[in-house]
């Protein structure tokens, strides 16, 4: 820019703000609405949506599926993507360090590298459409962020992968190259360059977006791994309770009782110590009991449960543990008034177990710890609806209306025998289930074995409100 | 008595020097995206404001950060409002802050006289964007340990010097207490630091230039 045009720029300053406004109170009061709907936005955002829970940091979970902040998505999908291009993919440091550093340098430069004196949109058109189409990559990437970049078998991408490398790289390079040869040509085409800029821009954008929302129809939906994290005291009870009745009732028994091991293959008769015993909770703070958990005592034949040491279970979840040891059995421990005990809801007079709000509570304090994988169970696993309704080694656990089905039988106390000849021993193996919940279970079946509360409700002939 | 104050103050402070110079400027016809600048500043100082707030609780060790955030949500009083507010203001200022670039960048304001303010804006907006990444560390979960371990490793890829930026990000080969301690000094006082000098930068140069006028089909 010449000084000349300098000159002019600030001689037309001039005249707009002869023409013009105050900062104070012109501006100022448009500036204070927009601060205080944003704060009110903030106020509602915290109150009405808050912050999802998460489990605390475990480093030993390298399963664990990486996610950043919303903002560094479409940094983390292009990095995926790139990483799928032959040969170039196999050199990261391209995509982490020098294409963002050529970008942030562009940003930084931007005031110089554009030496078009003009300012109004129509006669910016190279600067805007490449603008638009970064814009229009940086939300694509993002919303296409949450589907995997998967390869089949035999190495090769899938359909959506495909699509992704269309939409998220290949599309917006191509773009900015032609835009940049037609901005190189302008001279020659005139107007035809700047409106061929535009085209290409809007056909580019829309082909983006196109694509990056056939990758969310056609891809399988992200798995999103959840697990239960609590807030209170209260809610850290109750997770425990249910992780205790899956991890530790089949050595030390529904309440910590067990001095002696019955029925635990490889600790048959194993002599141990009752761990309700108030002198061993006195005697060892939270601290210890949460490494002897994560550790195990191999000496005694405790093996470990932490992941860190080949166990299943993350600190978050030992700590709940510890929780329900604690309150449970150290008489200086009180649980508040407000703590709900039990995991398990209470029947609504005339109401209809559902399997997500009952029937699931119930298996996770009574079956999963033998009915889970890796166990003896006669192959009858119980983690989810279609398990529990699915085929053991004895057929048909059960069906949905029949009285004498076979888990019913089991559960009210009556042994029987498979195609052998062989006894099915009753269930729970060491001591049956409160009466109200065998109830529970028979109301359940004879009712079709409702999945979900909205099932049960429909069933119900007097509806619960 | 309140004119007499007044003037007391005005002989020392020369507040109407002040009024003049930063109140009662002069500026072109305004705009509403104008005021996303200005939301910014706010959101920043809300964020300041909250984040002051929330070191009173928490800890940055690893053994109780994860802790302290549970006491701040449910034992502190009105603890969840204010991780609320500083929670979804970090993503918002984020969002007002790019927004606030794309205006700039369509009205084509950081062109003469203000190519200097255009700069220090870039270096807002990545400082920005470093409080989201060290803040995101802090409350110590499941998310926060893994996204960090995965940023880190990203910077580790440079070439050359790459292992050593990562190992001083992390203060080690892994992430341990260190990084934590490190990304909160560098979330609470470094960074902020230089995001209120850049602002202050900021500031001035769009009080010396004006603000800029939106462009006509002459410009």
């Amino acid at each position: 820019m010449n000084e000349e045009q300098k000159k002019a720029v600030l001689a037309k300053y001039q005249r707009a703000l002869q023409k013009g406004e105050r900062f104070w109170p012109d501006s100022l009061y448009k500036d204070l609405i927009v601060s205080m709907g944003l704060f009110l936005l903030l106020i509602l955002l915290a109150t009405f949506v808050g912050i999802p829970n998460e489990p605390k940091a475990d480093p030993s979970d390298s399963s664990y599926i990486p996610k950043p902040e919303w903002y560094f998505l479409f940094l983390f999908k292009f990095l995926a993507l790139y990483g799928q291009i032959p040969l170039l993919g196999k050199i990261e440091w391209i995509a982490t360090v020098l294409i963002p550093s050529a970008v942030i340098l562009g940003m930084i430069l931007l005031p110089f590298l554009d030496q078009n004196p003009y300012r109004h949109y129509t006669r910016r058109v190279l600067a805007l459409t490449i603008m638009a189409v970064f814009v229009v990559s940086m939300i694509t990437l993002t919303m296409m962020a949450d589907y995997p970049t998967a390869v089949d078998e035999q190495g090769h991408l899938t359909l959506p992968t495909w699509l992704q490398m269309i939409g998220g790289l290949l599309i917006p390079g191509a773009t900015y190259l032609t835009l940049l040869v037609l901005a190189a040509l302008a001279k020659k085409l005139g107007a035809a360059a700047r409106r061929a800029q535009i085209g290409v821009a809007a056909i580019s954008s829309v082909l983006m977006f196109g694509l990056a929302i056939a990758v969310m129809l056609v891809s399988p939906r992200p798995v999103v791994a959840e697990s239960e994290v609590a807030d209170t005291l209260a809610e850290k009870f109750a997770l425990g309770a249910d992780l205790y009745s899956i991890y530790c009732t089949e050595c030390h028994g529904a309440d910590g009782e067990v001095t002696v091991i019955t029925g635990v293959e490889g600790l048959e008769g194993r002599e141990i110590v009752a761990i309700n015993n108030p002198d061993l909770m006195y005697t060892n703070s939270d601290e210890t009991l949460a490494n002897i958990i994560a550790y195990g005592l191999p000496s005694l034949g405790m093996p470990p449960f932490g992941k860190a040491y080949g166990g299943e279970l993350g600190p978050s979840e030992i700590e709940y543990i510890v929780t329900f040891m604690r309150y449970s059995w150290d008489d200086r421990a009180e649980l508040p008034a407000d703590a709900a005990i039990s995991s398990i809801p209470e029947l609504a007079p005339g109401e209809i177990p559902s399997y997500e709000v009952h029937i699931a509570a119930l298996t996770k304090r009574y079956c999963l710890s033998c009915h889970r994988p890796g166990k003896e169970n006669n192959n009858y696993l119980m983690t989810s609806y279609e398990e529990i309704i699915g085929m053991s080694d004895n057929g048909p656990a059960i069906v949905a209306g029949d009285p004498n089905s076979l888990l019913l039988l089991l559960i009210q106390g009556q042994e029987q025998t498979d195609k052998n000849g062989d006894p099915i021993r009753a269930m729970p193996p060491n001591k049956l289930m409160d009466p109200k919940y065998i109830e529970m279970w028979k109301l359940w079946v004879l009712n079709g074995m409702p999945k979900t509360a909205e099932d049960a409700r429909t069933l119900s002939p007097t509806p619960s409100p | 008595m309140w004119r007499k104050l007044y003037q007391w103050l005005e002989e020392r402070l020369g507040l109407s020097d002040l009024y003049k110079s930063l109140l009662d400027r002069p500026e072109p016809k305004g705009n509403w995206w104008n005021t996303l600048g200005s939301a910014s500043l706010f959101l920043f100082l809300m964020q300041g404001l909250t984040g002051i707030f929330l070191t009173v609780y928490y800890t940055p060790s690893p053994d109780h950060a994860y802790d302290s955030i549970q006491y701040i949500m449910t034992g502190v009083r009105f603890g969840w409002l204010i991780r609320g507010i500083h929670h979804w203001g970090a993503s918002l200022m984020v969002l007002v802050v790019f927004i606030h670039m794309l205006r700039v960048f369509v009205t084509a304001s950081y062109k003469y006289p203000r190519e200097l303010t255009w700069l220090v804006g870039v270096g807002l907006l990545l400082l920005t964007l470093g409080m989201g990444f060290t803040g995101y560390l802090l409350p110590w979960n499941q998310k926060s340990y893994w996204a960090t371990t995965v940023g880190t490793a990203i910077a580790g890829t440079a070439p050359f010097i790459g292992e050593f930026i990562m190992k001083a990000l992390r203060g080690g080969s892994d992430l341990s207490a260190l990084t934590l301690s490190r990304f909160f000094a560098a979330h609470i006082w470094i960074l902020p630091g230089l995001l209120a000098a850049l602002i202050g930068v900021h500031l001035y140069l769009i009080i010396k230039h004006g603000e800029s006028a939106f462009p006509d089909k002459d410009d």
